[in-house]
């Protein structure tokens, strides 16, 4: 009887690594497999027969993107569209996400709700639409313009996200703070700011990752050089090059070395609980 | 120091009225307590004093100034919280001097002013701490520093000790006392525990469903509790109420019901006699006699001795009282047992209004 059950659990075990082990082959394995390839020699690449591990590993594609493209100045706009969308989000979407969290307001629950049909709307239905807008203001091939759209459909994830973080900071940290002295504001900036201050980078992140790695809008919103981003920039090479598989990789590895650096700074202050104590607890 | 007045206060979330016109008067250097049952307006009352909840109507006036357009910043009022809301980022000190720093003290007065305070409350050795680092009780210790190194002219206390255990709630409501004598400060206090409105207030409201049941000193909320609510909502036993009438006889009014017959004292206003009523007698009045002079005659049903005392249930007619007798009180269960009142200290009640009838 016990012997069975632990023979059965053992089976479960296996199988759930299994399934374990295949999900992650299958979300790692292409960057894994374009890390390998910008290692390889161009002719290392198409062979006869498969090499997965690089027999001779060199980093001449990543000079040559880098050196021989626009890669840099495609890294430099999508560094420059992310700052704006993540400040115009802060400095926006930080007060607006207080006001929801804390006010009352008429259509307070049908903005909000609003916030999240927008979302649901997929982005190639607002392409053209936000094109004509574009063209109309004059901000078609400009990287505020492609901030701005981005602002559009980031906004309200920000906002949403961030009135969680404020809703778990307890009201009466604000209530204090406004009868020591401190304005609304003021209590929003000193108490609950700090408080949220994890909350607030980690959505700052999600925000710009999510601009640093946007195609469909800078395809259609940019035309040239001047505001064109890394994803785009990438794809429009597929054509110049004619297929130059390791140097397309260097470029992926480059693009993605942002996003992952990132990425572990949100780990670390997601975890941080800095509202211990401030109740008691 | 300073004077409250709250004259026909009322507060409406739409169309839900949570408090009907309350009108309050305190003295300088009182100490009010709001008690009552939850979602009896007590913590809207105190908000709405504080600044934290705008008013519906009527007018709150601390010191004759009225403050019902100032910010709670511009009151002059401090406030200690029920869950402490000490500021999680910052250190002791800084959270004690918060209010000095948001008002533009300087650094040397505002130190002075936090040791002071903290010599006060013997946190001295926490300045350096966090909250996170500290327990309940220097937890609540640094919410009365915050609170007091201000000088205000009106502190605001909004259930300080429900988050406490037993013995350091004692211990911090006697603090509490000590520093409302010591520094004179008028003083609003809302609680739920009568122990605290007793032991504490100057004044007590007993609040219900928004109305104010009674305002009155707390021996006079004991003893003559205007209605049966509070009359029940005080006191631990609860009074006993027993439903009969008013009788004459030739010796007097007398209150009579099956198994009780108390002689009224002579009142000075006259009362309709053979009129139902409730009769209510704190478990503390009662006292075990011989048989002859009984005003109260019953069964014994649970005898619980706790000590100091010992609670005696008893069956009365279909009625169950409690007395509190002596810790020796020799009786049993089923045994018949004969009890006095002392009709000074009985009350009234019209069953029903369910005020109090005066006599």
């Amino acid at each position: 009887m016990i012997e069975s059950k632990r023979r059965r659990r053992t089976v479960a075990n296996i199988a759930t690594y299994f399934v374990l082990a295949g999900l992650s082959m299958f979300c790692i394995g292409p960057m894994i497999w374009m890390l390998l390839t910008s290692l390889k020699y161009e002719a290392d690449i198409v062979t006869q027969t498969m090499q997965y591990i690089p027999r001779r590993v060199t980093f001449d594609n990543y000079v040559a993107i880098w050196t021989q493209s626009g890669f840099p100045r495609l890294i430099g706009n999508s560094i420059t569209v992310t700052f704006l969308t993540v400040t115009i989000c802060v400095a926006t979407g930080t007060l607006a996400a207080y006001a929801f969290s804390r006010f009352a307001f008429r259509g307070r629950t049908q903005l909000m709700l609003g916030y999240l049909v927008v979302r649901m709307f997929p982005a190639v239905m607002m392409i053209i639409p936000l094109y004509v807008v574009m063209r109309g203001v004059g901000l078609v091939d400009s990287r505020f313009g492609l901030a701005l759209a981005y602002t559009s459909f980031l906004l309200p994830l920000f906002v949403w996200m961030l009135k969680g973080f404020f809703d778990s900071a307890p009201r009466e940290l604000e209530s204090a703070a406004r009868i020591d002295g401190s304005t609304r504001l003021g209590a929003m900036v000193r108490i609950v700011m700090p408080l949220a201050r994890n909350g607030l980078v980690a959505s700052s992140v999600f925000i710009a990752i999510a601009a640093w790695n946007e195609f469909l809008f800078a395809l259609m919103l940019t035309t040239g050089q001047g505001s064109r981003t890394w994803p785009v920039g990438l794809q429009l090479m597929v054509g110049e090059f004619q297929l130059p598989w390791g140097v397309l990789a260097a470029g992926g590895i480059l693009s993605i070395l942002p996003v992952v650096v990132l990425f572990a700074i949100v780990q670390r202050t997601m975890v941080q609980g800095l509202t211990a104590g401030a109740i008691k607890g | 120091m300073a004077t409250l007045s709250i004259k026909d206060v009322r507060k409406s979330y739409g169309s839900v009225q949570v408090l009907h016109g309350v009108d309050i008067e305190l003295e300088d250097g009182g100490f009010l307590v709001l008690l009552g049952p939850s979602g009896c307006g007590k913590s809207t009352l105190l908000n709405m004093i504080a600044g934290l909840d705008d008013t519906s109507g009527g007018d709150i006036l601390i010191g004759g100034r009225s403050v019902v357009d100032l910010a709670p910043k511009d009151r002059n009022i401090a406030m200690v919280f029920q869950s402490y809301a000490l500021y999680p980022t910052m250190s002791v000190e800084r959270n004690i001097g918060f209010g000095l720093e948001m008002r533009g003290v300087d650094a040397d007065q505002r130190k002075r002013a936090v040791d002071d305070a903290a010599r006060l409350l013997q946190i001295s050795h926490l300045l350096d701490r966090r909250p996170a680092n500290l327990s309940g009780g220097q937890r609540q210790r640094v919410a009365m520093g915050r609170a007091i190194v201000r000088d205000p002219e009106l502190f605001l206390f909004d259930e300080p000790l429900s988050n406490l255990d037993a013995k350091l709630r004692v211990e911090m409501r006697t603090e509490i006392k000590r520093l409302h004598e010591r520094l004179g400060t008028s003083i609003v206090y809302v609680t739920h525990d009568q122990i605290e409105a007793m032991t504490l207030g100057t004044k007590v409201a007993v609040m219900k469903g928004g109305h104010i049941q009674q305002l009155a000193d707390p021996r006079t909320i004991y003893e003559r509790p205007a209605n049966i609510f509070v009359a029940s909502f005080i006191g631990s036993p609860a009074m006993n109420f027993l439903p009969g009438r008013l009788a004459s006889s030739p010796s007097g009014v007398r209150f009579a019901a099956n198994g009780v017959s108390v002689a009224m004292p002579a009142g000075k206003r006259q009362v309709d006699f053979d009129r139902p009523v409730i009769l209510g007698v704190r478990p503390e009045e009662l006292k075990a006699v011989a048989r002859d002079e009984a005003s109260v005659t019953g069964v014994i049903d649970v005898v619980e001795p706790t000590g100091p005392e010992t609670m005696v249930t008893v069956q009365v007619g279909e009625q169950s009282i409690i007395a509190r007798l002596p810790p020796r009180f020799a009786g049993r269960r089923k045994e018949p047992i004969f009890l006095a009142v002392d009709p000074a200290s009985v009350n009234l009640f019209d069953p029903d209004s369910e005020q109090r009838i005066d006599i």
